[in-house]
């Protein structure tokens, strides 16, 4: 049997299994769904070559599955993260009801976005497009919370998206006759030159997965409010198919300088990259904005994962190499370093109850693995040196200083990763330090099945950190696959156009010699004076603080801050829709008045219709 | 290796530590009483308290000097022991004024302490209603013979005899409620 | 062998020059703001025993882990940061490992003392700490925006992100950029008086509202590092500056002791000269709320930046 249809059989089969033993036990469930993806991953990644292609007939299409480079790194993402976060979920999911339709939907959404990375036509990618639409909406909605918002808010952005993605796809069939992806790259459906439309209505599709500004207003919600432990596929995975789609547009929109030749000096596209280039930007400040003053853990990193994606958006839509590595190396590491950190969220919402981080706070004690994780993940965040996101980070500057000529779009991106600083901090800050108050003293740490894939997580941040090259080797090749040529790559040595490199080796080299230098000496020194004491034993102008007494400083955090940047808080995305959705409210109210509802209305409306069409019947059917 | 200077030995790396210890002298002023007044004039542009090495420091986990300025009530005598047993070793004590020697004008009254010394270990008094800046001075430079001489270890005579003062301190502070303290 | 030997002495005497030049420097401020103000003042080298009396404090509190990193991340910051800065152009004793970093990765380096820093202070569990981390990192966002917007005028002015390549322009066309691209030199020098935190940036550590802010229960061992780690960085951040605008220590590119020794000396004016305008620029000035001071970094010397950057483009 061939390893595409096994894959997914397998995949399906988990599914349909986890659903049947929901009811008996949601840990063997679980068990079952981690298997299913653990052995599918480990099928894709022993039995699939790249560059294995199979047709088959539907009816008249002509369908084509198959592999290259671009597809695996998604694959990697896709089939790594997805393997760790169900095996997450099994602790996660523990106690909860309806583990049955959980682990349905979670494996359907594994299995969708493998059938994306499979799907070569047109046709099969937009039904996996779909069914991964419904099942996170299903899983969007599991905690039955706000579902008229949240839900409603997700179907119609992704309806948006799908429609434009449908209407693209039609358009594309209908002049170039084909349904096959390769043919119509080959035809030049994506080129700007040819067809405006095709390729702004699927970006529109792509730029809704990938929460890209002004179609964003979705997430905030919808990941913070589905079960964290799919919230780490949602934000690490599922946003990412957005990025693959958006790459595969884009690159042939611009970079038929893939050839390293001059872009085309038709003036639309530079507008359509610019346009983009600065949407995503301004995705990523606003987010970031919201991200800080947010005092539910959840809600920043879901602002947060936004801010990430805008940065994502910003190399793609630079579109040259240096950038769309940068973009692609964020992608992956975004969704390692998200999925840790909302597996952390998903770690402290169960041992504490809430993630809301008014009300908990002084967990590094208590939690000292997750809080490891979380400072990692974090570090990487935050795009310091020497984690993997620094080199993302890295690479996306030094390509818009060096190769694009947005000597502004550099500004607005650096505020917003500065400003990122802040809610950085406010998560670890919120969640793991201060004072260790009465409400958590009684918290565990997390069952080992809950920390093994944050700790390995947390591990491949560091790798990436130091050795990028691993995962330059397969970015390098997907994007040769997809038109670029010539991609070089160093394993720990970052370079850009102008011959400038930061070498990962001396900086990690240095890091830690100081390190073990400064821990020894800081350590050993005065070994038997240094003695810890709790947080409640601190200087207070000699006041002493009771038990009970709430000393934690949470509410209105960075208020000088946003008072500071007041003018940018005043506009608001989601306003603006709401506006335009009232619009349409009033238009469909008016639309109401002729359709009352009433059988005698319609009755009259017929008549009326009759009666006009027999008077008209000369004029209208004169052959 | 010893080292001797006004007639004491000391082994030369405690002489440099004390060296260092007198010439750098953190202070935690607590100005709980009308004493206070006097710490501005010292440590400005008149009298500069800073020529000495003398500085402010703003938590009792950076300071090496608590300042008692002036009358404790009971009330602030508690705050003034958690202030003391927050500061790291070595720490010193300054009295300031005679409200902390016998009470001072207050000896009769029903809310203040009369000696200071039955409730924490004090190094160096300096006597006066009010002591001048040049007597506070006179008291800091007073405190830097005693470091240089290595004898100003009161800090650990009050870890010795840390159940004598316990019992004084809570004969004045009837509802004791400090945190264990954890040497 | 013989390379790595020199190296390893070359990174010692690089943080040696830098801890001792740093310390002296805040001596010196603390002297001079004392005559300033008509007192005698401590004596230059008081900075070096406060330090000493720290580390013989005999007992040391940290409230858990991260209070006990907390001078460690500075440390690391201090030195990696110096590690990969040019001391000395065209000069074989102190190039240590600048070859293999950039602007952008010290840019980010510089930022991971304050991070590190942070969450130690945030261990501590001292509300006083944790308002002044806000306040600080409040007031970073603010002058990393004029310093950011500089440092980009630089880089597309020379056509390279390496700090050697443009000390090296430099001293070839004889130009200082703080001549060459004025806009952008006062941008980054106005981001300076945040990252110096003289007044009228001092709010974070407010001695008297904040207990000494995130400092506050620092004491003994942690504190005497944190102050080492702020000396060896005060002395990185002036050299950077000197080194992209001031030419770093002149065209001397003799390798003989005599050579070194004057280069080392004229990179000691330029570094005091400049350390000088964020002091005077305190002396005369009251304290700005942390908005105000945000608002002050996004108004004119963001503005200045926006011109440099136009500038060098031109």
């Amino acid at each position: 049997m061939n390893s595409f249809f096994l894959i997914l059989l397998i995949l399906l089969a988990g599914a349909a299994i986890s659903f049947a033993l929901g009811k008996i036990s949601s840990i063997i469930s679980g068990t079952v769904a981690f298997l299913s993806i653990a052995s599918a991953s480990v099928l894709f990644f022993t039995q699939l070559k790249n560059n294995t292609y199979i047709e088959f007939p539907l009816g008249e299409i002509q369908l084509q599955w198959g592999i290259d480079s671009f597809g695996y790194i998604f694959a990697l993402i896709v089939l790594g993260l997805g393997s760790l976060a169900s095996l997450y979920s099994i602790s996660y999911m523990q106690n909860k009801e309806r583990t049955g339709i959980f682990y349905f939907n979670f494996v359907l959404v594994i299995t969708s976005m493998v059938g994306i990375i499979f799907s070569q036509d047109f046709i099969s990618f937009f039904i996996f497009w779909e069914i991964m639409t419904w099942s996170s909406y299903l899983l969007i909605i599991f905690n039955k919370k706000d579902v008229k918002e949240i839900g409603v808010k997700y179907m119609i952005f992704s309806a948006i998206g799908a429609y434009s993605m449908l209407t693209a796809i039609v358009m594309i069939k209908g002049n170039y006759n084909t349904f096959l992806i390769s043919d119509a790259i080959q035809a030049g459906a994506f080129n700007f030159t040819n067809n405006e439309y095709i390729p702004i209505l699927l970006l529109i599709g792509f730029a809704v997965k990938a929460a890209t500004m002004p179609l964003h207003v979705w997430a905030p919600k919808a990941y913070s409010n589905s079960p964290m432990s799919f919230t780490v596929i949602f934000s690490g995975a599922m946003s990412k198919m957005g990025v693959l789609g958006m790459a595969l547009v884009l690159v042939r929109i611009f970079t038929f300088n893939a050839n390293n030749e001059a872009i085309l000096p038709n003036f639309s596209p530079i507008i359509l990259q610019q346009t983009l280039a600065w949407l995503g930007a301004i995705t990523a400040v606003i987010a970031t904005l919201y991200a800080l003053m947010q005092d539910d853990a959840k809600k920043l990193l879901a602002y947060s994962s936004i801010a990430q994606l805008g940065y994502i958006t910003v190399g793609l839509a630079i579109g040259t190499k240096l950038s769309v590595m940068a973009a692609l190396f964020l992608a992956i590491v975004h969704g390692i370093f998200k999925g840790a950190l909302f597996m952390v969220a998903g770690a402290v919402e169960r041992q504490a109850g809430t993630t809301d981080m008014t009300k908990v706070s002084g967990l590094i004690r208590k939690m000292p693995f997750t809080f490891f994780t979380a400072l990692i993940a974090i570090i990487a965040l935050a795009g310091i040196p020497p984690l993997g996101g620094f080199v993302g980070k890295w690479m996306l500057y030094e390509s818009l200083i060096t190769e694009s000529n947005s000597y502004f779009l550099v500004i607005l991106v650096f505020f917003s990763s500065t400003s990122a600083f802040l809610y950085c901090y406010r998560f670890l800050f919120g969640l793991f330090l201060g004072q260790e108050e009465e409400a958590t003293k009684d918290v565990k740490e997390a069952p080992i099945t809950m920390i093994i894939p944050m700790l390995i997580l947390s591990v491949l941040l560091m790798v990436t950190g130091a050795y990028p090259g691993i995962l330059f080797d397969p970015i390098a090749k997907g994007m040769e696959t997809i038109g670029f040529n010539n991609v070089t790559w160093d394993m720990s040595v970052l370079g850009n156009i102008w011959g400038n490199s930061v070498n990962m080796i001396y900086v990690w080299l240095t890091i830690v010699i100081v390190f073990i230098a400064a821990f020894i000496f800081l350590t050993l020194k005065g070994l038997k004076g240094t003695r810890y004491v709790s947080t409640k034993d601190i200087s207070t102008s000699g006041e002493i603080p009771l038990e009970h007494e709430n000393l934690t400083f949470q509410i209105n955090f960075f208020q000088p801050f946003r008072r500071a940047a007041a003018p940018m808080y005043k506009r608001s995305m989601d306003k603006i829709w709401n506006e335009i959705g009232s619009g349409l409210e009033s238009l469909f109210n008016f639309t109401r008045k002729i359709y009352t509802g009433n059988g005698q209305t319609y009755a009259i409306f017929v008549i009326a219709f009759l009666v006009l069409m027999l008077l008209l019947k000369d004029t209208l059917f004169l052959n | 290796m010893t080292i001797t200077e006004n007639n004491i030995k000391q082994p030369i790396g405690e002489y440099i530590q004390n060296w260092a210890r007198k010439h750098s002298l953190f202070v935690l002023a607590y100005g709980t009483g009308c004493g206070a007044i006097e710490i501005p004039p010292t440590m400005t542009s008149r009298y500069d308290a800073e020529r000495f090495g003398i500085r402010g420091a703003a938590t009792p986990r950076q300071a090496d000097v608590l300042l008692i300025t002036g009358y404790l009530a009971t009330k602030s005598l508690k705050r003034v022991i958690r202030v003391y047993e927050q500061m790291q070793d070595p720490k010193y004590v300054i009295a300031f004024g005679s409200c902390t020697i016998n009470g001072g004008m207050y000896y009769d009254s029903y809310n203040t302490i009369n000696a200071l010394d039955r409730y924490i270990p004090v190094d160096v008094y300096i006597n006066g209603c009010m002591p001048r800046p040049e007597a506070v001075i006179s008291g800091f430079v007073e405190l830097q013979k005693q470091i240089a001489s290595g004898n100003a270890y009161n800090a650990t005579k009050y870890k010795e005899n840390l159940e004598w003062y316990r019992e004084n301190q809570k004969k004045i502070i009837k509802n004791w409620r400090m945190p264990d303290y954890n040497w | 062998m013989e390379d790595l030997a020199i190296k390893i002495l070359g990174a010692v005497l690089t943080t040696i020059m830098a801890f001792t030049v740093g310390m002296f420097y805040g001596g010196f401020v603390r002297k001079l703001t004392a005559r300033v103000q008509n007192r005698r003042g401590p004596v230059v080298y008081q900075n070096f025993i406060d330090l000493l009396k720290l580390q013989s404090k005999t007992t040391n509190i940290a409230h858990g882990f991260m209070h006990h990193m907390a001078p460690i991340w500075m440390i690391i910051a201090s030195l990696t940061t110096l590690m990969f800065l040019p001391i000395l152009n065209g000069n074989l004793w102190f190039p240590n490992i600048s070859f293999h970093g950039d602007l952008i990765f010290l840019l980010y380096m510089m930022v991971f003392g304050s991070l590190g820093m942070a969450l130690g202070a945030g261990q501590t569990g001292n509300p006083n700490s944790a308002i002044g981390v806000t306040r600080g990192l409040s007031q970073m966002v603010g002058f990393e925006i004029p310093f950011v917007m500089s440092l980009i005028a630089l880089m597309i002015q020379y056509k390279t992100t390496s700090i050697q390549d443009i000390m090296i322009a430099q001293n070839e066309s004889g130009i200082w950029n703080m001549f060459s691209n004025p806009f952008a030199f006062l941008a980054a020098l106005f981001a300076m008086f945040g990252m110096f935190r003289y007044s009228p940036f001092d709010i974070v550590g407010a001695p008297a509202e904040l207990a000494s802010g995130p400092v506050s229960e620092f004491g003994g061992k942690y504190l005497g590092t944190m102050m080492t780690a702020n000396s060896i960085f005060s002395f990185f951040k002036l050299t950077l500056y000197v080194n992209l605008f001031m030419a770093g220590a002149g065209n001397i590119n003799d390798v003989g002791i005599v050579a070194t020794l004057i280069a080392i000396v004229i990179l000691l004016i330029k570094t005091f000269a400049l350390y000088m305008v964020p002091v005077f620029y305190g002396w005369v000035s009251p304290r700005y709320r942390t908005e105000q001071a945000i608002r002050y970094f996004w108004a004119w010397p963001s503005a200045l930046g926006l011109i440099g950057i136009v500038w060098a483009l031109i």
